[in-house]
This record gives C-alpha cells, structure tokens and sequence, in this order.
C-alpha cells in the first residue's frame, strides 16, 4: 500500500515527483486532480502524506483537503501543498484546512526529502 | 540590468546611401532593420513572421504607382503591420497609398524617429516588467532544464500575428493593471530531440528506447507554462484587484492555415525568445521558447506594481512547515 500520494495534474511533474520518492525507496501512487486524489485516498485510507498541487481542473487541491477533513473525516493524513501559489491569502486559506506545509515549485527533492519521510513514517 | 526592448523591421529602401543612413537610425532607436531587394521581399515576408512595422521608401520600385501596389499587397498580406511611407515631398504621395497612417519625411532621420516612436514603440512596457520577465522565465527554465544552457535574446515589439511553431499554450493574466494572456510557443521537432536527450541521460523512468511522443512535450511546455504563470503572478499581480471587476472578453480567433491568432485588439504583443542548447553541443542543436504577453483587455501600467519576490517568504523547493 502506497504511503505517499502525489496529486498534480501535471504528467510532468508526477513523474518527476513520484520517480524521485521512488528513486528513494519511498511507496508512491497518483492522482491527475483532487477528484482522482479524493477517490484514491478513500480506497487507500492508509496514506500517510498527501503532496498535492493547488491549481488543477475539476477540483483544486485545498478543495480536495477540505473534503479529506471533512467528507472523508480524515484528520490525520499530512498535507504538503506543491505550487505555483505563493499567496498568503492562499495560505492562510490552506493553514486553516489543515495543510501541515507549503513549497513553492520547482521541486527539489533533496531539499524535501527528509521530512517527506518523517511525515510518510 | 535593464533590457531594452527591440523591433524587426523590413526596410524597402533601394538606395545604398540611405540604407546606411537608415541603418544608423535603426541602432539609435533600438530596431533591428531588414533591408529587402523587391524581387526578394515575398521570401522576407515568409520568413520574417515577427515583424513590428515595414518602412516603404517612395521610390523603392520606381513609380508612385508602383509603390502603391506594394502597399497595397503588403496591407492585404499582413495588415497589423504599419506601413512607414518614406516622402521627398507630401504631393509625392498617391491616392493609393493616403490610407496608410504612418508616413516620414525621406532623408530626416528626426522624422522616422518619430514615426517609429508612434507607429512600433507606441505602447510602452515598464522596464521592472520587461526584466522581472526574463528573471523569472530563465530561472524557470533552468530549473526545468538543469543540464541546459539558456540565453535570453533581446525582448521585442511584435506586431504580427503570426503563430511561431507548433506547440503553444495560453493562459489568462488577470490584474489590476492588466488583463490579458501569456503565450509560450516551441517548434516540435527540436524541443522533442532536446527532451529525448535530456530524458535519456538524466533518467526519468521512461522504459529504454522508448521515443517522447507530443504528449509528453505538451506536458512539458504546460508545466513550463505553469511555473512561469504562477511566478509572475505572486511578482506582479499580488495587488487584489480594487473592487469587483467586469468579466469582459472578447473572443480569440485561431486560423490554423495561415498560423494567425488574434486576440481582438490592435495591441503590440511583447516578445521574448529564449534559447537552450546543450552545452557544448553547438548551435545546430538550440531549442527556442518564443513568449508572448498581450494585454488585449486592459492596460493600465499607471498601476503596475513590482514586489521583486516570484517565490514568497521561503526559496523555491524549500518547505515552510506550518
């Protein structure tokens, strides 16, 4: 079962993201939008770290946390947004979902990569 | 570093004397002059699709009357383009040619300065704009494309409306100083064999042998999009809008025949080309990203504001635990 779930409409930046977690012997499945997140999270509620980006089609990624809250009533899964998105509106709004930590895109991975693992434990 | 913006532009002149003249004028005044014999002006024309005016001696093809038949198939063929008819005298004008605004006396350099002043650099771009965008789109591009070497070339007015390759994306600025889109275009077959080379030494996952389809460039070219997009975002439109704004748009019209796109104004587009090469590859192998902004909906830089910072609080890829 995946521990971390990669959620980007971006085939770009899901391969990169998810081939370095694995790259790095970390559980990875993927998401294309917070829709497919939602749904993969409620089939795999063993999930430890969601990495998600904002803006993506159907349903934006701090919409999708806001349902992991409260449809789903998931409290404890850790949310890590990836994005463009550097607003403090934005965060502020993502900080009262429950998002427990926000980076700006472009992912660096070796900057990451040790508390991904922490969260993901 | 401020970045001045340039124009291309084909000069009609069959006088070797004045093309030297002219040619110190273009420096001056931060245009790139083309000069074009008649018999190759169709080939300059195809070939040159970023143009920002042509300037039209009076007597490039002898008669009055046959200058005014090149107007004439220069507005049918491409009619954003201002015209700059250049006069020994006003009465040399014919009836032809009275609907072309832009005109200069011949042989007074004050004259085209100022022609080209109103007619190619009519609108002009805050400098903060003009290198906040390079910033932004070089870092990004190197982030995306670590192994590459980028360069940018100098930004420019360009007035055609011509597409540039294959591939384009485009996505809506919404501001309180501007509305428009920002395009990012690449010609498919260099960008694939780049990606494919990158791809391969740096390892992605892609299975051995495996050939980058157009899918995985368009991937590419929206990601690159993306960043680009969200960074000039947080720099340049962090000012809230005041008070509600009207959703107004027009449409946009694509001829994919003639690779024209209009975004239904006569607004100038702003254009930066950046090239990546392997380094060390030569330049047989060089990508280039052609970038457009168009402010069709509102342009305002009365309002324009720079906050000097792309990425928040926190570097890019660096995480701000909450």
């Amino acid at each position: 079962m995946a521990k971390i779930l990669v959620v980007d409409d971006s085939s770009t930046v899901r391969d990169e993201v998810a081939g370095f977690l694995r790259r790095n012997g970390l559980d990875v499945d993927t998401a294309v939008d917070g829709k497919d997140g939602l749904a993969k999270l409620r089939a795999n509620p063993g999930v430890k770290l969601v990495v998600s980006d904002v803006n993506m089609p159907n349903m934006d990624g701090l919409t999708m946390v806001e349902k992991i809250r409260s449809e789903l009533g998931n409290a404890s899964v850790n949310v890590i947004m990836l994005t463009t998105e550097s607003s403090p509106a934005m965060k502020e709004r993502g900080k009262a979902a429950g998002v427990k930590g926000w980076i700006v895109k472009p992912f660096r991975g070796d900057a990451v990569l040790e508390t991904f693992r922490k969260l993901a434990g | 570093m401020t970045n001045r913006l340039v124009s291309k532009i084909l000069v009609l002149d069959a006088r070797d004397e004045q093309l030297q003249s002219l040619s110190r004028v273009c420096e001056e005044q931060n245009v790139i002059g083309i000069a074009v014999r008649k018999e190759d002006l169709a080939a300059a024309l195809a070939e040159h699709t970023d143009l920002g005016a042509v300037l039209l001696a009076g007597d490039y093809d002898g008669s009055p009357s046959a200058n005014a038949a090149i107007a004439a198939q220069l507005d049918a063929l491409r009619p954003e383009l201002p015209v700059i008819v250049q006069l020994r005298e006003p009465s040399e004008l014919p009836a032809a040619l009275g609907q072309l605004r832009a005109r200069c006396a011949a042989d007074d350099p004050q004259s085209l300065r100022s022609a080209l002043d109103e007619h190619v650099f009519g609108v002009a771009f805050p400098d903060a704009l003009v290198d906040g965008i390079i910033e932004i789109t070089t870092g990004r591009l190197r982030s995306l494309f670590p192994s590459l070497d980028v360069v940018a070339e100098p930004p420019s007015i360009v007035r055609d409306r011509i597409i540039f390759g294959e591939a384009f994306s485009l996505i809506p600025l919404e501001g309180n100083w501007c509305r428009g889109y920002m395009l990012m275009q690449a010609e498919e077959e260099p960008l694939l064999a780049m990606l494919g080379g990158v791809e391969a030494s740096e390892g992605d996952g892609r299975r051995d042998g495996e050939p980058l389809n157009f899918r995985e460039l368009n991937s590419v070219l929206g990601e690159l999009t993306n960043l680009v997009w969200g960074a000039f975002k947080n720099r340049f439109l962090s000012e809230p809008a005041a008070g509600p704004q009207p959703l107004v748009q027009v449409p946009l019209l694509i001829n994919h025949r003639h690779r024209y796109i209009s975004f239904g104004s006569d607004n100038p587009q702003l254009c930066f080309r950046y090239r990546l090469s392997a380094v060390g590859a030569g330049t047989d192998r060089d990508v280039v990203i052609d970038q457009r902004f168009v402010f069709s909906l509102n342009w305002s830089p009365e309002h324009f504001g720079d906050n000097g910072d792309d990425a928040g609080s926190h570097a890019c890829g660096e995480i701000d635990l909450f």
